[in-house]
């Protein structure tokens, strides 16, 4: 298996937009999270100025996960095997010696390895701004704790994840990459952002949405520190709750990633590759 | 000629022993089919009861028009695609197992890259995948002469070193089973010609290759025995010599209806046709003699007698063409 993982890492290494995805959302990261708030008004932020200090890295960087980062990671798990079925290199692989399901669990494997630099850029680069900003406010400099930075980087990588899973799933069932990129986009924000708008009004939502992706993802994030100020007012990402306990929310994660690959994997072996 | 090839008995025997009916990996069959059909609907058929068998060390030319589901059978053969019943074996494995893809090297139809890594990269994902050494890429890289342009993006070949590069791909595990859907798509006349060379030069190594083409040409010149698919049938299967059957006599000569008169009365003549101007004598060709001598006897005006054999093409039109449309 280590053979298959490393052959999977080399197409997803040597690939030009693993490489941009991971530029765009580490800048874009920092400068909604950063950049804008603290040039626009930091007192007025829902954290007020101390949001922008390196104590509050863990609970600022969070809250970009669910949303935001969720639809890079969507983006490179649609890549990572819709444009197989583009290519047609489905069938160069699938005729080697590993069997689809080998070839899928690497693909999986190789797409988690690629997904821990984009949590680790975001909070490298965080670090630097909020460091910048607390310097330049005069501000002490005091880093949250070490475990609690882990407990904060493992969760960006679960919430990615299960987003990423999505994104494979879509682009097996799809067989490309502009229908999965696009039915998953229209879910993150129409299915799941306008039943979640909805559901102060309409109570028999609330159990529906207690299982999407962005209200396990928020709850998460809120148990390491982000502000529900700030998830409320984070544009088409919004989400105004309710909020799920932090163990339940870790579990539907896991329970939507083993999910995705199983169905990823049944409809992968199952289907013909013409 | 044959529709079927003849089972030996040392096949029958291992057929008998296979827990699933065919021939153990023991036996001198690699591919054995068993009424193999795939339906796409109720409407598709596109391979219908095939049965096809390739001996050991053989190479077998897989011929059929577009659409006959030659490409349908291989990606069958390599477990792309699931037969909707029947039962095919390669290698004396499942298709689509690890054992049977680790001993079988495969291009079928075009050959499929990342178009952003070299084709030394390209090479290396799937020799990784296979389980094959890293070092083996730069032998099949030399092998297809593609060493100088393998630190090159794949996305910047030609479509002949594209199909240098599916070859080399097919090579990567060292296989027993070479299977290849039109390799020299492509390929200029030399690269045809040295592929041609190449193709014939793994069969006399003990690999068994199969070859897919449309040209006969290439066929005719490599492969030790032929498959014809129809309509998802195999209607045909013989050496070349054996498709093509014994050669007849091709005569010119005027007044014609009476000179085909004459040669009919011989005993030996077994069919006289009229074609194009010209008479199709089926007969020994040693008999060219006598029926001259008849002619010219006859005040038959001769201009023209030779051999005349079928060509592989032409062997190839009479068993695909299909039959006439209802009016």
């Amino acid at each position: 298996m280590t053979r298959n993982v490393t052959a999977e890492l080399l197409v997803l290494r040597k690939r030009a937009a693993t490489w941009i995805l991971l530029g765009i959302w580490t800048f874009l990261g920092i400068f909604f999270a950063y950049v804008i708030p603290y040039a626009l008004d930091p007192e007025d932020a829902p954290g007020g100025l101390e949001q922008f200090f390196p104590e509050s890295l863990a609970g600022t960087l969070i809250s970009g996960f669910p949303f935001f980062g969720g639809v890079f990671a969507l983006m490179l798990g649609v890549f990572a095997l819709g444009s197989e079925y583009g290519w047609d290199t489905l069938k160069t692989l699938f005729t080697q010696r590993p069997g689809r399901l080998r070839v899928l669990a690497a693909k999986l494997i190789a797409l988690g390895i690629v997904l821990v630099p984009f949590v680790v850029a975001l909070f490298a680069t965080g670090a630097i701004a909020s460091y910048v900003i607390a310097q330049i406010e005069d501000a002490p400099v005091s880093w949250p704790s070490a475990w609690l930075l882990v407990r904060a980087i493992a969760a960006g990588w679960l919430i990615l994840a299960v987003w990423a899973a999505l994104g494979v799933l879509l682009g097996v069932l799809t067989r490309g990459t502009s229908l999965a990129i696009g039915v998953g986009i229209l879910y993150a924000l129409v299915i799941e952002g306008l039943l979640s708008a909805f559901v102060d009004s309409v109570s028999v939502l609330e159990p529906l949405t207690n299982v999407f992706l962005r209200a396990n993802g928020y709850s998460i994030a809120t148990a390491l520190g982000a502000s529900t100020q700030d998830i409320e007012s984070s544009g088409p990402g919004s989400f105004s709750g309710p909020f799920v306990d932090s163990v339940q929310a870790l579990a539907v994660l896991v329970a939507f990633i083993a999910g995705f690959v199983a169905l990823s994997g049944f409809v992968l072996r199952r289907r013909d590759v013409a | 000629m044959s529709n079927t090839p003849p089972h030996s008995t040392d096949r029958e025997r291992a057929a008998r022993d296979a827990p699933h009916g065919f021939a153990t990996e023991s036996s001198n069959l690699v591919i054995e089919t068993s009424a193999l059909t795939k339906r796409y609907g109720d409407a598709i058929v596109a391979v219908d009861d095939l049965e096809l068998r390739v001996r050991r060390g053989e190479v077998y030319g897989f011929l059929g028009p577009n659409g006959a589901g030659k490409t349908t059978t291989l990606r069958m053969l390599l477990g792309l695609v699931r037969p909707t019943s029947g039962h095919a074996a390669v290698l004396g494995a499942p298709t689509g197992s690890p054992q049977e893809l680790a001993r079988i090297g495969s291009l079928v139809e075009a050959p499929a890259f990342y178009p952003y890594l070299s084709g030394r990269d390209n090479l290396r994902v799937l020799a990784r995948h296979a389980g094959v050494a890293d070092d083996r890429v730069e032998a099949v890289l030399a092998e297809v002469g593609l060493s100088a342009r393998a630190p090159d993006r794949s996305r910047t070949y030609s479509l002949g070193m594209k199909q240098r590069l599916g070859v080399a791909a097919a090579l990567l595990k060292d296989p027993e089973l070479l299977i290849l859907d039109e390799p020299t798509n492509g390929l200029d006349p030399a690269g045809m010609a040295e592929m041609r060379d190449f193709i014939r030069s793994l069969g006399k190594g003990g690999r068994t290759v199969v070859l897919s083409s449309h040209l006969m040409g290439e066929v005719e010149q490599v492969t030790d025995r032929v498959g014809v698919i129809r309509d998802g049938s195999l209607v045909a299967e013989g050496t070349v010599e054996e498709l093509r059957g014994r050669a007849g006599l091709r005569v010119r000569a005027e007044p014609l209806p009476e000179a085909a008169r004459l040669i009919r009365a011989l005993p030996d003549v077994d069919e006289v046709t009229s074609v194009d101007g010209l008479l199709d004598v089926t007969v020994d060709t040693s008999r060219a003699p006598t029926i001259n001598r008849l002619l010219v006897e006859g005040g038959i005006a001769v201009s023209a007698l030779y051999a005349q054999k079928a060509s592989l093409e032409d062997v190839f039109l009479e068993l695909t063409k299909r039959g006439e449309e209802p009016s």
